[in-house]
């Protein structure tokens, strides 16, 4: 068992965590964020991705007790139903969702990548979510949506 | 989930190897995107050193023409390294290929070489930079060839007792360099062919030539005696054709006929072309 302090959302969390759990297993089970996704649980689908000090990560191959003192942040971070965050109207406009599962992945990478990069390109889009399948949509309407998006919010602000 | 284990955090080498000369089983944690998926395949050990706080071991630096790099750093710091950007652009190049965006920010070098992927997107860039690795243990520490080092595909020289902590590489500044990798898809995928290198060249001859040829053989490895034979040789067709099919004769020799070899023998062949033309 190790104590972690860590910084959830904004948030300073501390949490009870074993050894072999995965911040995957902490955050759905312990913490209640089911957002974070299960999909492969060996670190190629991206279901699973949160971002660790603004960088993503997947949180099916991170162990709990390796975020103590670090800032990890989950879909809720951006917004909640009543106040979206651009992306994520962006999301919905250009018709990013079908099935749900991958998208909030999708977006902590394209959050990612727009904190980094105001303008990208489609290829800086593309390579920015590389490691996030999604089997409904083809990608196309996802790269607009990010490309959209790019324009309208500061995530840097 | 996992199997059980318990772990232990270490934030300076020194504890770490201390646990390491205590602890029966116990296995070192780096970047986890290997181990843990290897864990959930139903490996496991009753304890894990994870190593990732140790600073000392994230460090890049450079004296002279040596480069040192800290076995923790990630194919994603490595990639965006300036020392390396500008003293071994190959392996930086190689290092923005691996895996995914998430699998840079996690996987580190060190774990890479010790997983020994035969694939492994490092191993030819740091071929053609006469890699040395470090490895430490609290009874001391030895330094050895990374070609060496690694015995066979998913086979090291490292011993229980010891951590990988540097990779020492040799910078090649002012050399045309760089990798090039052919894969099912064109991003998140396992390389089928690879190949590094670094050459200097000055009024038409060839003065120096290094490369790293992965995936065609059970390891990356170097045509040193095409590469000796190419030094002080006019850049020409007739030079080029008889350097790479010498090259490709030695795969076939190292690696027998392979029913892969039916597409990847003309890739290489191209590759090798484009590279020596430059």
């Amino acid at each position: 068992m190790k104590k972690i302090d860590f910084t959830l959302n904004g948030k300073q969390t501390i949490l009870d965590v074993e050894d072999n759990e995965t911040l995957l297993h902490a955050l759905r089970e312990k913490l209640d964020i089911k957002s974070v996704k299960e999909g492969c649980s060996i670190g190629e689908c991206g279901a699973c991705t949160v971002l660790i000090d603004n960088e993503p990560h997947y949180s099916c191959l991170t162990l709990a007790s390796k975020v103590s003192g670090h800032d990890v942040k989950t879909v809720e971070f951006l917004g909640d139903e009543n106040l979206l965050h651009p992306l994520q109207e962006a999301f919905i406009t250009y018709g990013a969702v079908q099935c749900g599962y991958c998208t909030p992945g999708m977006l902590l990478a394209a959050y990612s990548l727009l904190l980094k990069n105001e303008h990208p390109t489609d290829t800086d889009i593309k390579e920015a979510i590389s490691g996030n399948l999604c089997r409904c949509t083809g990608y196309i309407q996802i790269v607009e949506a990010i490309r959209n998006a790019a324009g309208l919010c500061k995530c840097n602000s | 989930m996992l199997p059980d284990f318990a772990s232990v955090i270490p934030e300076s080498k020194e504890d770490a190897l201390a646990y390491l000369s205590s602890l029966k089983s116990a296995k070192i944690f780096a970047g986890g995107t290997d181990l843990l998926v290897k864990m959930r395949r139903g490996e496991s050990y009753s304890h894990i050193v994870d190593i990732t706080g140790i600073h000392d071991l994230k460090v890049i630096s450079d004296h002279d023409e040596m480069i040192n790099i800290g076995a923790l750093s990630t194919h994603y710091e490595i990639s965006v390294n300036q020392i390396i950007s500008e003293k071994a652009l190959s392996l930086a190049q190689a290092c923005g290929w691996v895996g995914s965006p998430a699998i840079r920010n996690m996987g580190t070098i060190g774990g890479n070489l010790v997983n020994a992927s035969p694939a492994a997107d490092s191993l030819a860039p740091l071929l053609i930079h006469d890699a040395d690795v470090v490895l430490e243990s609290k009874d001391g520490t030895r330094r050895m060839r990374l070609e060496d080092f690694i015995l066979a595909p998913y086979k090291t020289d490292i011993q229980p007792h010891e951590i990988l902590t540097f990779i020492t590489i040799k910078g090649l500044p002012g050399y045309r360099e760089g990798y090039k990798r052919v894969t099912k898809r064109a991003a998140w995928a396992i390389s089928r062919l690879s190949i590094a290198w670094a050459i200097q060249e000055k009024g038409g001859f060839y003065k120096d030539v290094k490369l790293a040829i992965g995936s065609c053989t059970p390891m990356p490895f170097r045509p040193r005696k095409v590469e000796d034979s190419l030094k002080d040789r006019a850049k020409d067709e007739k030079t080029i054709q008889v350097a790479v099919g010498e090259i490709i004769d030695e795969i076939i020799k190292v690696s027998g006929m392979r029913p892969s070899f039916v597409y990847k023998i003309p890739v290489v062949k191209a590759l090798l072309e484009d590279i020596l033309k430059g």
